[in-house]
């Protein structure tokens, strides 16, 4: 058994760095803690660049495919290291400001971008299942970070709980289908169930669990009663690190799975997948139109967001994955550059409802821009990145013949309009009740004019980034 | 030798035990009592399942024994932060965030 580790050279870049982040919070005093984000932010960068350098074009795997190395793990392990620079980008103001303890929260943080990382590579199912608990076990505990805010007590117990009720149907779910299947690997299961006449109670007793487990995980209806406590009790750097990672890496576990793995009984779970992706869109956007406070705002349209990307998932083929994928780092920018903007409102004004938006765009017209730019491309308006991304993922959906889906997807995209909509009434038209400027830091800018850019220039120029998603869904198929 | 049947009955009799556990009960402690009920059910299956096969399923049993025994470190930690802000640990009454 000869196993290239190199192949695995940046989770231990990343996994080394948490414990670099880690030992140095124990040896730091406390006016010199400012240097570990510095730290963690370029030790991120180097593994992307190793990563990048490295593992273009290689298509391996390690013991034996239990760890797939290939191009559909190099981009979301891309993916990850830089959605977890742009995390700790945004925490570094709101960590100096209200929370304790900034070491233990970037080296938790860093610990969840390797589980992201072995989630996306995982080529079985218990594999997929330790990288899950990481990241999770991460996630609950920077949900609780702010110890003494009851929010925050409030919204992670709810979060554990249902998570760990989640896992162990998950669990349930796997050990079903080991125990009928006789191996957990991806290809292995695939020529089990095309060899298999007819599926058993026990065997789709065990695949709706794993569908129900992991619709846990990324907040489908009715799955998702966990997600507005959560992130609205969630420090906000955390709650834009919950919306966009741990959904990301779910839904990358969530393809690799059933495009490998489940694909011989398409027919059996499309049906199911097409009727959670309608719930999840319907509710997520009808019930966000009622919402008051702005994390709990982004939580329920982020809901509705994984129905659009179920509705792909339920569309999944050859040509179909690579909308999914877009719709990803599209929903990633879109969401990071949004909660941004947030934190840096609350940073200042300590409001986070939305009748506290009111006059930002005045007293902070740069942000007002990004956050006005950011629901615009979340709603899916033309020359933003959200409108490509939709354009294909619908596209997709519509190509494999779910017409009616990609029509209830479109009136729920009309409907999230209206609540996106009413934000930028707030920032643009309602006047402030205090009109003093709200200072932004440099850093925070400089991220946000990063995040607009990204926002504009994919939505006008987004060749580069489909050219990497091709790459990517190549090699799932 | 005993059927697996009847080895994954025991499991899924037991997993729906937990689950009414965690749907019914109101302290959390209790919650997290059921969940570690389910995530033994799962162990059994995952067992009994691996004596037939001869395969890897007792290796991902003692993954899942870790990662409980993790887990609930985990939960109690939390619960006890809820309890000393809030003084209570009945999911009823933590109702600040709703709807």
């Amino acid at each position: 058994m000869n196993n290239n580790f190199l192949l695995l050279l940046p989770e231990f870049i990343v996994t080394g760095l948490a414990f670099v982040v880690l030992g140095l919070d124990l040896f730091l005093p406390e006016r010199r803690k400012w240097v570990l984000p510095i730290v963690a932010v370029v030790g991120l960068v180097v593994a992307l660049v190793v990563s990048l350098r490295y593992l273009w074009g290689v298509s391996d795997s390690l013991y034996d495919g239990v760890i797939r190395v290939d191009g559909y793990a190099l981009f979301f392990k891309a993916f990850f290291i830089a959605l977890g620079g742009v995390v700790v980008l945004v925490s570094v103001d709101f960590v100096r400001r209200n929370l304790e303890h900034p070491g233990e929260y970037y080296g938790i943080l860093l610990f969840t971008v390797v589980a992201m990382m072995l989630l996306a590579a995982s080529g079985e199912l218990l594999t997929a299942y330790i990288s899950l608990e990481l990241l999770s076990f991460g996630l609950y505990v920077l949900v609780a970070y702010d110890r003494y805010n009851a929010k925050s007590n409030e919204g992670a117990t709810k979060y554990i709980l249902l998570g760990a009720f989640s896992s162990a149907l998950l669990l349930f779910g796997i050990s079903q289908v080991y125990g009928l299947l006789g191996t957990t690997r991806f290809d292995e299961i695939s020529s089990a169930l095309s060899s298999a006449d007819a599926l058993s109670p026990g065997l789709i007793l065990g695949i709706a669990l794993i569908i129900a487990g992991l619709g846990f995980k990324v907040a489908a209806v009715p799955f998702h009663m966990w997600a507005p406590d959560a992130y609205e009790g969630a420090p906000i750097p955390i709650t834009a690190h919950l919306a966009v990672g741990s959904k990301a890496a779910a839904f990358a576990l969530v393809l690799r799975l059933f495009a490998e793995a489940f694909m011989p009984i398409v027919e059996q779970w499309q049906i199911l997948l097409i009727g959670l992706a309608v719930i999840t869109m319907l509710l997520g956007n009808l019930v966000a139109l009622a919402q008051r406070n702005l994390k709990r705002l982004l939580a329920y349209s982020s809901v509705g967001q994984v129905g659009y990307l179920l509705m792909g998932v339920a569309a999944l083929a050859a040509t179909g994955s690579g909308g999914i994928m877009l719709h990803l780092v599209a929903y990633a920018v879109t969401n990071m550059a949004a909660f941004l903007c947030l934190a840096a409102i609350y940073n200042i004004t300590g409001r986070d409802d939305i009748a506290g938006m009111a006059g930002v765009a005045r007293r902070a017209p740069l942000v007002g821009l990004v956050f006005a730019v950011s629901l615009f491309s979340l709603a899916g308006l033309p020359i933003f990145v959200g409108f490509t991304s939709k354009f294909y993922l619908f596209n997709a959906a519509a190509a494999q013949g779910l017409l009616w889906v990609a029509g209830i997807a479109i009136f729920s995209s009309l409907i999230s309009l209206y609540y996106y909509l009413q934000v930028v009434r707030q920032l643009y038209i309602e006047p402030a009740e205090d009109a003093a400027p709200i200072p932004v830091p440099r850093l925070t800018l400089g991220v946000l004019g990063a995040l607009f850019a990204g926002m504009v220039g994919l939505g006008v120029y987004p060749a580069p980034l489909m050219e990497a998603v091709q790459y990517a869904s190549d090699a799932l198929f | 030798m005993v059927p697996l049947l009847y080895y994954q009955l025991l499991s899924a009799a037991l997993f729906g035990i937990g689950l009414y556990g965690v749907l019914a009960r109101r302290s959390a402690v209790l919650i997290v009592l059921s969940i570690e009920l389910m995530l033994n059910a799962v162990n059994i299956n995952l067992i009994a399942a691996a004596s037939y096969l001869n395969g890897i399923g007792r290796v991902i049993a003692i993954f899942v024994i870790t990662v409980a025994a993790a887990e609930v470190g985990l939960a109690f930690a939390i619960i006890l932060r809820m309890y000393r802000n809030r003084g209570t640990v009945n999911v009823d009454e933590i109702n600040l965030l709703k709807w």
